[in-house]
């Protein structure tokens, strides 16, 4: 025996020893004196601080030991359970590296921080955002993006752009006139397109579009103005820009929470269609305040563009849910076009001559 | 094959596991109600507590594995990965505003290079988990490019798209001989032995019978899990380190169950839910003023607002649900039904291996999870 004197009272116990340098299994003998002395075949190994001794993950019925003064993966298994006992008795310090309860509160708590950020972020932050970013961007960029989205229109809706010559002058005078009392600049561009669907829209750079279907269903210039007036007051504010980033930025956000819990997509989407929705609406709201606007300073009434509206869509109440809805209930845009009628004080914007012209714009062709 | 089986193993490489079923259905579903609570940020450590428990509960040649990772390496790791994601995307988005100016939808093609990123990231992610494997203290690590590998992976993949799916078995055993050739464990090297004609001989009728399974529901869960068990036991047979085989014999049929019992599970909690919304619809009309015939006309029915956030919590539980069987039948089960059927040849190879190797950062499990990709 080369050992100490302490080594003749305390037996030598068995275990199963790696030194972090090779993967030799070595059958080892502890001995509990100052230190964990680790020796195989009377020759000592390692000695470990019972401070410094850490436990590391094992099946049940080992246990597997770690110290933080030896090579990081050097590992001392014991399987016998009163070896083990006496050992766990004198390291006082064997859990603190173990994720515990502790630390499972510590997760909660900064996850609800960061929800919480993250939906204070989405509710104020990127709406300003998106506010103050707009103005930023480059005209040329949001020109490129209206082309890209021209580009797609016109596959999608076959390019049948209507342009019969009195349709078109027609058509031509009563964008201009809206778009100067706008305050636009000779920039935007509009037309006809040739579609059974009832609806008109504004691209991003300055471009608007007319679907013949909804033509169809006006009965008066005073309709379609309006219509046009609204999206008009899109561009104007440049909705689509501040659409692209507020909605780039809620996604990416809402993305954030749920990763990757199967069925989560759902989740995201409603949350996202939530907040979305009332965005879009607000801008809706904004764009028909421009029509309202403009309608006043040419002396004529935005009743019409909201009776024309009714009668595309009917009661939207009954059918759908307004917090979910993207626009206001047309019902409730009628109501504010009829409380802001006034008697009219200018000259019908399109001669009877001129409105028959442009309700037949897809007709004729030339 | 044969010449190696005259040789007696020096030791017998059994590998087993002695996880107990309960402690991993305690830990899922804690873990998944704990996701509920931190709307999904208990990822990083729900993951890392499953494969702490997978790891240290499976021995080979008597000692267990040891799954160093933790779940603070991977938030960090997704943290990074945003901050690459972020602008990646932004010069995407440019990219292809401008592809499409010249085309419409032109920009389609630029997806292929979120699927180079894609690779690039499972490439990365199985580096990382490597690292913290630990037999034996000693660690497995990897060398090799994720872009290398990518870039195999993307040309591979486009061979198995001309093919319709016919050029599968090759691939994976390209990608395969590439990812194990840079696979180390200490100084011994991987390497894979799996050949492409073997898993093709072993189902080429599951590729014919793909298209069917298509439209025959019954068949289709048949026909995966099938295809599954012959990619597990070909995979399982081909890998190598140094002079250590490993071997499965891991009949055809040995997942069905586990699909079958998933799809079980989906259709009775399916049940539970519906039940459920039934319950929360008939005690909301009960509680509202309107007479019950108009309160189920669908236009009442579907604008109440307590309805709705009863059928999200009810929803909520639901998916939570199905996530726990998931983890439960397709990632424990699973793992115990292919370690049971696996043998080690050769285990005096690995008898004294020096420890080499440095720990990879969790990036690409990161990427992994903000492009949501998955793989090994």
């Amino acid at each position: 025996m080369i050992s100490g004197p302490e080594h003749e009272t305390a037996p030598l116990r068995p275990a199963v020893f790696f030194d972090g340098m090779s993967s030799r299994r070595r059958t080892v003998a502890l001995a509990f004196g100052d230190q964990l002395e680790i020796s195989e075949d009377e020759r000592p190994l390692a000695a470990w601080d019972y401070a410094d001794i850490r436990r590391a993950d094992s099946p049940s019925g080992t246990l597997r030991l770690t110290c933080l003064t030896a090579p990081a993966l050097a590992r001392l298994e014991i399987r016998d359970a009163a070896v083990a006992a006496e050992l766990t008795s004198r390291c006082t310090r064997l859990d603190e590296n173990m994720p515990g309860r502790h630390g499972t509160t510590k997760i909660v708590g900064w996850s609800l921080a960061a929800t919480v950020s993250i939906v204070a972020v989405v509710l104020f932050g990127v709406p300003l955002a998106a506010d103050r970013l707009t103005p930023l961007v480059p005209q040329a960029l949001e020109q490129r993006l209206g082309e890209v989205a021209d580009g797609q229109v016109k596959v999608i809706f076959g390019n049948q752009v209507c342009s019969s010559t009195a349709g078109q002058q027609a058509f031509a005078k009563l964008v201009n006139v809206l778009r100067e009392t706008a305050g636009l600049d000779t920039s935007v561009q509009s037309a006809v397109l040739s579609s059974p669907i009832a609806n008109a829209f504004a691209l991003p750079g300055g471009k608007v579009y007319l679907f013949s279907g909804l033509l169809a269903k006006a009965e008066n210039s005073d309709e379609i103005a309006g219509i046009l007036a609204h999206e008009l007051g899109h561009l104007k504010h440049r909705d689509n820009m501040r659409g692209l980033i507020y909605n780039g930025g809620t996604s990416f956000l809402i993305g954030l929470l749920f990763g990757d819990i199967t069925g989560s997509g759902a989740l995201i989407f409603a949350s996202r269609s939530l907040v979305t929705a009332s965005y879009s609406r607000e801008a809706e709201q904004n764009a028909d305040s421009v029509a309202i606007d403009v309608m006043h300073r040419l002396g004529r009434s935005p009743k019409p563009m909201g009776q024309l509206m009714f009668r595309v869509t009917g009661k939207e109440g009954d059918r759908s849910l307004s917090i979910l809805s993207n626009h206001p209930l047309t019902e409730d845009r009628l109501k504010r076009m009829t409380e802001e009628d006034r008697p009219l004080g200018g000259p019908p914007l399109l001669t009877a001559a001129e409105w028959a012209s442009l309700k037949a714009i897809c007709s004729v062709k030339n | 094959m044969n010449q190696m089986a005259v040789v007696p193993p020096a030791l017998p490489g059994s590998v087993s596991f002695s996880g107990k079923r309960g402690d991993f259905r305690a830990l899922v579903t804690r873990g998944a109600l704990l996701e509920l609570v931190t709307v999904g940020f208990y990822r990083f450590w729900l993951t890392t507590d499953i494969r702490r428990h997978l790891w240290s509960d499976t021995t080979v040649d008597d000692d267990a594995f040891e799954y160093t990772g933790r779940g603070k390496e991977l938030l960090i790791g997704f943290l990074f990965a945003l901050a690459i994601i972020v602008p990646v995307y932004l010069a995407y988005f440019l990219i292809s505003v401008e592809a499409a100016r010249f085309k419409a939808f032109a920009s389609f093609p630029l997806l292929a290079f979120f699927y180079l990123f894609g690779q690039f990231a499972i490439y990365r992610a199985r580096r990382y988990r490597l690292t913290r494997t630990v037999w034996r203290g000693v660690r497995f690590w990897m060398t090799g490019s994720g872009w290398a590998y990518a870039a195999y992976a993307a040309l591979w993949g486009v061979l198995v798209g001309l093919t319709l799916g016919l050029m599968l078995p090759w691939r994976e055993a390209a990608l395969e001989r590439y990812k194990m050739r840079h696979t180390h464990y200490g100084d011994l090297q991987g390497s894979f032995e799996g050949r492409g004609w073997d898993f093709f001989k072993r189902g080429w009728w599951l590729w014919l019978l793909a298209p069917v399974a298509l439209y025959v529901f019954p068949l289709a869960p048949f026909v995966y899990a099938a295809f599954k068990a012959v990619e597990w036991r070909w995979w399982l047979s081909g890998m190598r380190f140094g002079g250590v085989r490993l071997e499965s014999t891991l009949p055809r049929g040995a997942l069905i169950g586990l699909y079958w019992k998933v799809i079980g599970w989906i259709v009775l909690l399916a049940l539970a839910f519906v039940v459920y919304l039934a319950i929360c619809a008939g005690l909301v009309a009960s509680m509202s003023a309107a007479p019950l015939n108009q309160f189920f006309a669908p236009q009442v029915f579907l604008k109440s607002i307590p309805l709705l956030v009863l059928a999200g919590i009810g929803y909520l539980a639901f998916a939570l649900a199905i996530n726990v069987v998931i983890r439960i039948y397709l990632l424990r089960d699973l793992w115990v039904r292919v370690l049971a059927s696996t043998n080690v040849h050769g285990m005096e190879a690995a008898a004294n291996v020096s420890a080499k190797g440095e720990l990879a950062s969790a990036l690409g499990e990161g990427i992994a999870d903000g492009l949501d990709v998955a793989g090994f």
